[in-house]
C-alpha cells in the first residue's frame, strides 16, 4: 500500500517500500502454472518459478523458449492466459487478471529492456525524474536529488545534463538502469539489456547489477547470453526450452553438472 | 511567340496596398485560428484512429477519408451553403471559412500525428508503463513530444498548404487577400500589377516557412543515429547548391 507523507504544503506519496516484507533469502516471486500463448503456439508450458530476494536469477534459453514472455509477465506488461503469481506473498494475477494486490506492489517491480529505451527528446535528468515526479508526487529537488543518486549508483554520475544520443550504449543502458532504480524496485528484471553491447561494456553493465544486489539488495531477473557473469554472479540458472524450465539449478549443477542434453547443447553453442 | 507590349502601372498597387494588407491579416487571421484548432482537435483523432475499440476507430477513419478524398472548395461551399440550409442557421462567411479549414486541416493532421505517434518505438512506451506513468502522462510526455518533432517537416508544410489554400475562402465572400485582390483587380482593370503583388506577399510569408523547414529537416538528417549527414531539402531542390551542415 502507498503511503502519504507531508512536506510542507507538498502531499506526497512515497514509494511502498515499507510493504514488502520478504528479506534475504525469502520467496519475492512466486508463478505457479503459467501458460501464455501467441497465434496458437503455446510460448509458456505450465511454468512455476520462484525468486528469493535479493538473488541474482540468470535465465538462458534459445530465441523464442519463453524467457521474455515470463519476464515481461512478471513485470505486468504481458498477462498470463493461466497461472498465478504471488509477489511477497501477495496473489498479483489470478483467473486470468491482475488483482488489486498488484496496484500496491507494482512499482516495486522495474524494468530494463534490449533496446535502449531512454526518451531521446529528454536529458538524462529529465528521463529519471519524470515518473517520480509525476507518479510518486516528488519535487522537482526532490527528483533530482535521487537522480543524483541513482546515477552515482551506476556510475553515471557526470552525465546527468547529457541527452541519450550523446551517451554510449553501455552508458545508455546504465541510465536506464539508473531510471529503473528512481522508483525504488525490489525486483529489477532485465530483458538482454547487454545484447546490443561488445563484451567489456556489457561486462560493465553487468557488474553494476551485480554491485545493485549486493548494496541494495534489489533481486535481479536477467536474460542473458553471457554465460561468464551467470557461472560467477548468478545465484539460480534458469534454462528455458520450449515454454518450459528444462533446468533451475545454481550456477555449478548447472553449467558442470547437469545432465540435460539441451543446456550442454546451448551453453556449448553460446560458449564457442 | 508574340509578346504583347504592357504599360504596368505600378500606382495602382501603392494606392491600394493598405487594403491589401488589410486583405492579408483576414488571410493571417485565419490560418493561425485554423493551426491552433487543428492542432488541438488533431490529437484526439488521431487517438481516436489508433483505439481498439472499433466503432471509435471507423469515426476517426470515416471523417479523415472524407474530409481527405473531397475538393476543399467543396466542403467550404457545403459549409457556407448547405449546412444552413439543414440547421436553419446562417453561418458567416469567416466562420464557415474557419469551420472547413479546420474540419480539413484535423483530417491531414490527425494523420501525421497518428503515423508520428506510431514510429514510437513501443519499448519506450513499455518504459513508461513499467515507471507506472498513467496512459495518458505516456501520452503527454513521450508520445506527443516525439510524434510532433518527428512529424514537424510534415505539420509546417500542411500549414504552409493551408495558408496558400486560405485564397479559396475568397469564393465565399471572406474577404481575404485573394478576394481584396480580386476586388480591386475588377475595379482598376489591373489584374497583372495587383495579382502579382498578391502572389508575392503569399510568397514573402510562405517563403521564411518553407525555409525554416528545410533547415528543420537538414538538422533532423544531421541527428540521425548515424550521425552523418544526408542530403537536405534545398540542395536537392537546387542542384550544385551546398549547404553547410549543422555543428
Amino acid at each position: 500500500m502507498s503511503q502519504l507523507t507531508n512536506t510542507g504544503s507538498r502531499r506526497r506519496v512515497e514509494p511502498a517500500s515499507s510493504t514488502i516484507t520478504a528479506s534475504h533469502g525469502e520467496i519475492l516471486v512466486s508463478a505457479r502454472g503459467l501458460q501464455k500463448s501467441f497465434n496458437d503456439r503455446m510460448i509458456l508450458k505450465n511454468v512455476d518459478f520462484d525468486m528469493l530476494a535479493g538473488d541474482i536469477t540468470v535465465i538462458i534459453g534459445k530465441s523464442g523458449s519463453g524467457k521474455s514472455t515470463l519476464l515481461r509477465a512478471l513485470a505486468g506488461l504481458t498477462d498470463p492466459d493461466a497461472g498465478r503469481i504471488v509477489f511477497d506473498g501477495k496473489v498479483v494475477f489470478e483467473d486470468e487478471e491482475r488483482t488489486d494486490d498488484w496496484r500496491d506492489v507494482e512499482s516495486h517491480v522495474g524494468m530494463v529492456f534490449q533496446t535502449y529505451t531512454l526518451w531521446p527528446h529528454m536529458d538524462v535528468l529529465a528521463n529519471l525524474t519524470l515518473a517520480p515526479r509525476k507518479r510518486l508526487g516528488l519535487s522537482a529537488a526532490e527528483a533530482k536529488e535521487r537522480a543524483e543518486v541513482a546515477l552515482a549508483e551506476v556510475g553515471m554520475s557526470q552525465h546527468l545534463r547529457s541527452r541519450p544520443s550523446q551517451l554510449s550504449g553501455g552508458e545508455r543502458q546504465r541510465v536506464a538502469i539508473a531510471r529503473a532504480l528512481m522508483m525504488r524496485p525490489k525486483l529489477l528484471l532485465c530483458d538482454e539489456i547487454t545484447s546490443a553491447l561488445d563484451p567489456p561494456v556489457a561486462a560493465e553493465v553487468l557488474e553494476v547489477l551485480r554491485r545493485l544486489k549486493q548494496e541494495e539488495g534489489i533481486a535481479v531477473a536477467l536474460v542473458t547470453h553471457d554465460m561468464a557473469f551467470a557461472s560467477k554472479a548468478a545465484d539460480r540458472v534458469v534454462f528455458f526450452h520450449e515454454g518450459e524450465i528444462a533446468v533451475n539449478a545454481t550456477p555449478d549443477e548447472a553449467f558442470n553438472r547437469s545432465t540435460n542434453p539441451e543446456l550442454k547443447k546451448f551453453v556449448d553453442a553460446v560458449r564457442f | 511567340m508574340m509578346v504583347k507590349s504592357y504599360d504596368f502601372d505600378w500606382n495602382v498597387v501603392t494606392s491600394n496596398f493598405p487594403r491589401l494588407l488589410e486583405g492579408l491579416g483576414v488571410t493571417i487571421q485565419i490560418t493561425l485560428i485554423v493551426i491552433v484548432l487543428s492542432m488541438i482537435l488533431a490529437v484526439p483523432v488521431a487517438l481516436m484512429r489508433m483505439s481498439n475499440i472499433d466503432i471509435v476507430r471507423w469515426v476517426a477513419q470515416g471523417y479523415i477519408e472524407l474530409f481527405r478524398c473531397t475538393p476543399l472548395l467543396v466542403q467550404l461551399f457545403w459549409v457556407y451553403y448547405a449546412l444552413p440550409t439543414l440547421t436553419g442557421i446562417t453561418i458567416p462567411g469567416f466562420i464557415s471559412a474557419v469551420i472547413a479549414l479546420t474540419a480539413n486541416l484535423t483530417a491531414f493532421m490527425a494523420e501525421a500525428l497518428r503515423s508520428g505517434f506510431q514510429a514510437v518505438p513501443v519499448e519506450q512506451i513499455e518504459a513508461g508503463k513499467m515507471l507506472r506513468l498513467s496512459s495518458w502522462q505516456r501520452v503527454r510526455y513521450i508520445i506527443i513530444p516525439q510524434a510532433l518533432r518527428q512529424q514537424l517537416p510534415v505539420i509546417l508544410s500542411l500549414n504552409i498548404s493551408l495558408f496558400k489554400d486560405t485564397a479559396l475562402v475568397s469564393t465565399i465572400a471572406v474577404a481575404d487577400l485573394m478576394f481584396t485582390a480580386n476586388k480591386i483587380a475588377s475595379e482598376s482593370y489591373r489584374a497583372l500589377e495587383i495579382l502579382t503583388t498578391a502572389a508575392l506577399m503569399y510568397f514573402v510569408i510562405a517563403f521564411p516557412v518553407s525555409l525554416i523547414l528545410s533547415r528543420i529537416e537538414r538538422n533532423m538528417m544531421n541527428q540521425g543515429p548515424s550521425g552523418t549527414a544526408g542530403p537536405n531539402l534545398l540542395s536537392r531542390m537546387v542542384p550544385g547548391l551546398k549547404v553547410k551542415a549543422a555543428a
